[in-house]
């Protein structure tokens, strides 16, 4: 065994034996169970349905006199969460009677802001015949763009099939732009100086890490909000791979925390990009304190990280909702919105941050369980210390 | 007229802030801490951000919005404490006990 490598120990191979399986089932559990139901949707949107004959996939929906009210088909999408599925009713002029979100794997709040927003209002009696199959003014609301941009996808989806195939109009299929911008080139240019800065003098890497860190903060953070979060890994890890022409910036991010951890083994996205960590990065320096806390308690709020982490993974695979593990404080910060619970976490962390560097990375993140599994990998297996500070 | 909207609540609130910028007077006196124009300009906008915060968070209340309170009252007040953490520190800028800043490396 080469020196600075550690054995596997017996204790830590079982236990990460048991947390492989116990992911596995929650994940087959939440996979397998059975798809929803569309009729009690489709009776919202045509109240006077008295009877549903689908054929391909879209269901003829009928009155009790058994007279064509329209058709109803459902559609897919890939949103912030996973997929995202729709029903569309169209009824037989060929307006859109209405749509309604079948299933959904978005944060709740964010879907929650979606529903509350004229959004499905706007769409209701549009005529896809001869409108521009353009819905711009209802794309986008306010913080949660990416969930509503998914909605109309489905939409489309939804609208396209009924078009095609009960008006004979043949609408052109949904449209991914491939986005590269400047989220992108900071992306790549963040991860290219913190992976360089290694080869640099001690005050040039001290000006460069601050630099990336600003500029993490002001892009990653205030402007885009697209930090790494549980809920994304948990996306990716069910198998919910979003489209990579509009989601590049996920994709950059993970793809890069993954291998520079694994070939470097250190967290490149952590100390140079995380616009969280450089919040927090900012506020110790302005608080000018760096209080150590006892071995013991570092350990014992490390094991309660990892244990959380592993509930709420647990319970997002179990139910097939990413979204739900998302307890992270980001978008209470960077777009000013959350539940209480992580307003509160927030105050905690961006206070305790004057006197205890990166509380969050060290005590809370789930990124950071992440780069232990990860750096644990790297070490072929062996046990990392169970208490260390981020730093 | 309640209290709070009356003149004699403005009054009270002029002659406490009056004592309190004459208690950092004595106090940076006593402490011989050099109180430069600009510390005294970043104080007292930071006493009116402070101030504003409190409002917020009591206007909030008084209008039954308790999420307004919170959420406001959190963001405002994270950004009142750590502005006045870094006001402290900027104050005693000169009086011979000034902390040296600890940041150093996360190395991920």
């Amino acid at each position: 065994m080469s020196k600075g490598q550690r054995p596997i120990r017996k204790g830590s191979l079982y236990r990460y034996l048991i947390i492989i399986v116990a992911l596995a089932v929650a994940l087959w559990y939440g996979r397998s169970r059975s798809g929803p139901d569309l009729v009690p949707h489709m009776r919202e949107i045509f109240p006077r349905a008295a009877a549903f004959e689908p054929s391909n996939g879209i269901y003829a929906i009928f009155s009790e006199q058994d007279t064509l009210l329209g058709w109803a088909a459902s559609g897919r999408a890939s949103g912030y969460g996973g997929p995202l599925l729709v029903v569309v009713g169209v009824d037989t002029s060929g307006e859109v009677a209405g749509a309604r979100v079948v299933e959904h794997k978005e944060t709740p709040l964010f879907f929650r802001m979606v529903r509350a927003s004229a959004f499905f209002g706007a769409i209701t009696g549009r005529s896809f015949a001869g409108i521009d199959y353009d819905y711009g003014e209802v794309v986008g609301v306010t913080g949660a763009t990416r969930s509503s941009e998914a909605i109309v996808a489905g939409v489309k989806d939804a609208i396209r099939r009924v078009a095609g195939d009960k008006f004979d109009i043949y609408l052109p299929a949904p449209r991914y732009p491939f986005e590269f911008g400047i989220l992108e080139i900071a992306i790549i240019l963040l991860f290219a100086v913190g992976i360089a800065s290694s080869y640099f003098t001690d005050s040039l890497r001290e000006l460069l890490r601050w630099t990336s860190q600003v500029t993490g903060l002001v892009i990653i953070g205030f402007w885009k909000n697209s930090p790494i979060t549980i809920a994304k890994i948990v996306s990716l890890l069910s198998g919910y791979l979003p489209d990579i022409r509009s989601n590049l910036s996920l994709y950059l991010l993970i793809v890069g925390f993954v291998l520079t951890i694994l070939i470097m083994g250190r967290s490149v996205y952590c100390t140079h990009i995380c616009p969280f960590g450089a919040a927090q990065q900012f506020i110790n320096l302005i608080g000018g304190k760096n209080v150590r806390l006892p071995a013991w308690s570092v350990r014992l709020m490390t094991a309660t990280r990892n244990l959380i982490v592993f509930a709420a993974v647990l319970a997002a695979l179990a139910v097939a909702r990413p979204a739900l593990a998302s307890y992270e404080p980001f978008a209470a910060l960077f777009a000013l919105r959350g539940t209480i619970l992580q307003w509160v976490l927030l105050l905690v962390v961006l206070l305790s941050s004057l006197a205890i560097r990166r509380p969050w990375c060290n005590f809370f993140c789930p990124v950071q369980t992440c780069r232990r599994v990860l750096q644990g990998i790297r070490r072929k297996g062996a046990d990392l210390p169970e208490a260390s500070y981020c730093e | 007229m309640g209290f709070f909207t009356s003149g004699f609540f403005w009054f009270l609130e002029g002659i406490l802030f009056c004592i309190f910028l004459l208690a950092v007077r004595a106090w940076t006196q006593d402490r011989e801490i050099p109180m430069t124009p600009w510390k005294w300009a970043a104080l007292v906008v930071w006493v009116f951000y402070a101030g504003f915060t409190i409002a917020f968070i009591g206007t909030s209340l008084g209008e039954n919005e308790v999420s307004a309170a919170v959420r406001g009252g959190i963001l405002f007040g994270v950004i009142a404490v750590v502005a006045g953490v870094g006001l402290w520190r900027l104050i005693k800028i000169g009086s011979g006990s000034v902390e040296q800043g600890t940041a150093a490396d996360p190395e991920g």
